[in-house]
């Protein structure tokens, strides 16, 4: 068509996101504060069609547009339908949420868009800018929303310490970019230098490099800050803090959209550039360093969050190190090099996590009051709906069969047993048997305990209990029927396949 | 491209100028202007900011907010100046020809996203100084 390679249809479904959220601001901005409610649903229909977008650009494979900046791809696909869904749900969560705690509703609904394009922007990335373009739309909004509640300070200690350690980490990444760009230096190739993740791997495969080792700092400086932004350990300090205070349905949002964004940009470069290309090239150590890197990094994270969440008693803060461990999970699918199962788990974490926070924004009622695990005591049957709820999502979080959580982690332990890292399995299942405590620890508290106050049934919002009922739903289906999602999985392709053809 | 020391000559011939114009602005009015020293005239800052005193005086909310919109509007300034630079050439040149709307219109949408900005922090009041 033409040499810059423009093509509007590729972008759609972030064009979609971005349009909304401009347009969420302008109904703020005319509206009467009564009309406003209509942000929500608005982007409720934004979300839509960005999946509708999607979906028409599903037969696309290894299309790239933008001089290479963007690429479709089945990969692409599917973690920017992940996002679309973790989205969904939080803003279904936090539709009534916001006009309870008096909060502007526009502002949050269009910051939560703006976060959502860059978030897809991560996955369709194709060169290392685009993925650093995506990552700082997606991080300068939630810094934001982490601030959202203004006059609580916790709140705002949380979005000083997320914006503070994550502009460091982002400087991280960049000056990883920066090396890797140096290191593909090649004379004879036109450009002479690139940070196209395709031109990366054919120049790694090649040899064609101005020096290996430049290559291997930079791809350490990635892993740090990709690492930070996934909260693996030893990366992990901010989370715990951050997750506690900000509001409830943006910590929800952390820990599952933007943090399942962050794992699509590093399978993206880890395990479909780097990995992928240096089994044949000359660099085979790259793939070994790599791999080993992260399956220690996988069994420190792991270990980390299990242990310490045990102590915790702060449900969001016991959530936040239960998400460290899950990243670690995710991790161990980074070392077996196997992005569908990396997929597969994050798309049950992100239902599953999603609903626990539903459930514990609920409880924790306006200003974030209640979020000890002694203010769960003796709720059980007063409250038995939510309570049964948030026990079904604990328990999935801790592994039961027949549950998402239960599929993920095996499809993850199974694609690493058969990678030959066995040991990693072993921590994995270990950890797994530890987590069982803490989360089970929730639910006999819930239910075997005296209650320590007068506790009254909160009442649960229409729209809450629908994206409760969708998580529910979400979470069984994947567990007892994760047939279809498999199989469409099975076939989907990447970049690497999309090329080979 | 050839890269030469002569393709920073541009570099130095700004900084003198720079300089030079930075030198004439302390220097005329030295030569030309009476001195009549008044003690606000001699304080570092002759804006009224106290240069001792206690660190945690606190700042209206309104300069922060003027600053962030003046760097929006010093971006866009950044962005456009380019882009009209450019434009002419793209619709000489035949290769591009057929683009040139594209050239044109997403330049459009950049400046109606930063239109979209302006419209919302007008009418939720930011620019109002007295309120």
């Amino acid at each position: 068509m033409n040499n810059i390679g423009i093509n509007y249809h590729s972008i759609l479904p972030e064009a979609i996101t971005a349009g909304v959220a401009l347009l969420i601001m302008l109904v703020d901005a005319f509206m009467r504060r009564i009309e406003r409610r209509i942000a929500g649903a608005i982007a409720l229909a934004g979300l839509t069609g960005a999946a509708a977008a999607l979906y028409t650009l599903r037969n696309q494979d290894g299309v790239t547009s933008f001089n290479s900046m963007i690429i479709v791809d089945d990969f692409r696909l599917i973690f920017a339908g992940i996002f679309l869904i973790a989205t969904f749900l939080t803003v279904l969560i936090s539709l009534r949420w916001i006009e309870d705690e008096q909060l502007p509703t526009g502002e949050y609904f269009a910051l939560l868009m703006f976060a959502t394009t860059g978030m897809l922007l991560m996955a369709s990335a194709n060169d290392l800018v685009m993925i650093f373009l995506g990552l700082e739309i997606t991080s300068i909004s939630t810094y934001v929303l982490c601030g959202f509640r203004r006059s609580d300070t916790r709140s705002n200690e949380s979005a000083v310490k997320y914006f503070i350690l994550g502009s460091f980490s982002t400087a991280f990444l960049l000056y990883g970019i920066a090396f890797i760009y140096g290191a593909t230096y090649h004379a004879a190739a036109t450009p002479v230098a690139t940070t196209n993740l395709q031109l990366i791997k054919e120049r790694v495969a090649a040899g064609h490099l101005f020096s290996p080792e430049m290559l291997f700092a930079g791809a350490a400086m990635m892993l740090v800050g990709f690492g930070f932004k996934v909260a693996s350990a030893p990366f992990h300090i901010w989370s715990p803090d951050v997750y506690e205070g900000a509001p409830t349905p943006v910590t929800a949002f952390l820990s599952t959209g933007s943090k399942a964004a962050a794992f699509a940009s590093f399978a993206r470069v880890f395990i479909l550039t780097f990995t992928a290309t240096s089994l044949t090239g000359a660099l085979s150590d790259l793939h070994s360093v790599a791999t080993n890197t992260l399956a220690v990094m996988a069994a420190l994270t792991m270990t980390i969050g299990n242990l310490v969440a045990i102590t915790q008693t702060n449900i969001k803060r016991m959530l936040a190190y239960s998400s460290i461990a899950h990243a670690g999970y995710v991790m161990v699918g980074m070392a077996a090099a196997d992005w569908k199962a990396v997929a597969f788990y994050l798309l049950s974490y992100v239902v599953i996590n999603l609903g626990a926070f539903g459930v514990i924004e609920v409880i924790a009622r306006r200003g974030d009051k209640q979020t000890e695990i002694a203010d769960y005591s003796g709720i059980g049957f007063r409250s038995l709906g939510l309570s049964a709820t948030l026990s079904l999502f604990l328990l999935s979080l801790a592994g039961i069969p027949l549950t998402a959580g239960f599929m993920g982690k095996l499809l993850v332990f199974k694609s690493a047993w058969a990678s030959g890292f066995h040991a990693l399995v072993v921590i994995a299942v270990i950890n797994s048997a530890i987590s069982w405590y803490y989360y089970l620890k929730v639910v006999v508290v819930m239910f075997f305990s005296e209650p320590q106050a007068e506790f009254k049934a909160p009442r649960v919002a229409r729209s809450l209990i629908a994206a409760l009922l969708l998580a529910i739903i979400g979470t069984l289906y994947l567990g007892v029927l994760p047939g279809r999602v498999l199989r469409a999985l099975d076939q989907a392709t990447d970049q690497l396949k999309a090329a080979r053809k | 491209m050839q890269s030469s020391i002569t393709n920073y000559l541009p570099i130095l011939l700004m900084f003198l100028a720079a300089s030079g114009l930075a030198s004439i602005l302390i220097l005329l009015p030295r030569l030309l202007a009476r001195r009549r020293p008044t003690e606000a005239k001699l304080r570092p800052y002759e804006c009224g900011v106290e240069p001792v005193g206690s660190a945690r005086e606190r700042q209206s909310v309104k300069f922060y907010l003027v600053a962030m919109i003046f760097l929006l509007f010093d971006i866009e300034a950044v962005f456009l100046i380019p882009w009209a630079v450019a434009f002419p050439h793209v619709l000489k040149d035949p290769a591009y020809t057929p683009l040139k709307y594209v050239f044109y219109g997403e330049m459009m949408v950049f400046m109606v996203v930063l239109l979209v900005g302006l419209v919302y922090i007008y009418r939720k009041g930011v620019i109002e100084w007295n309120r």
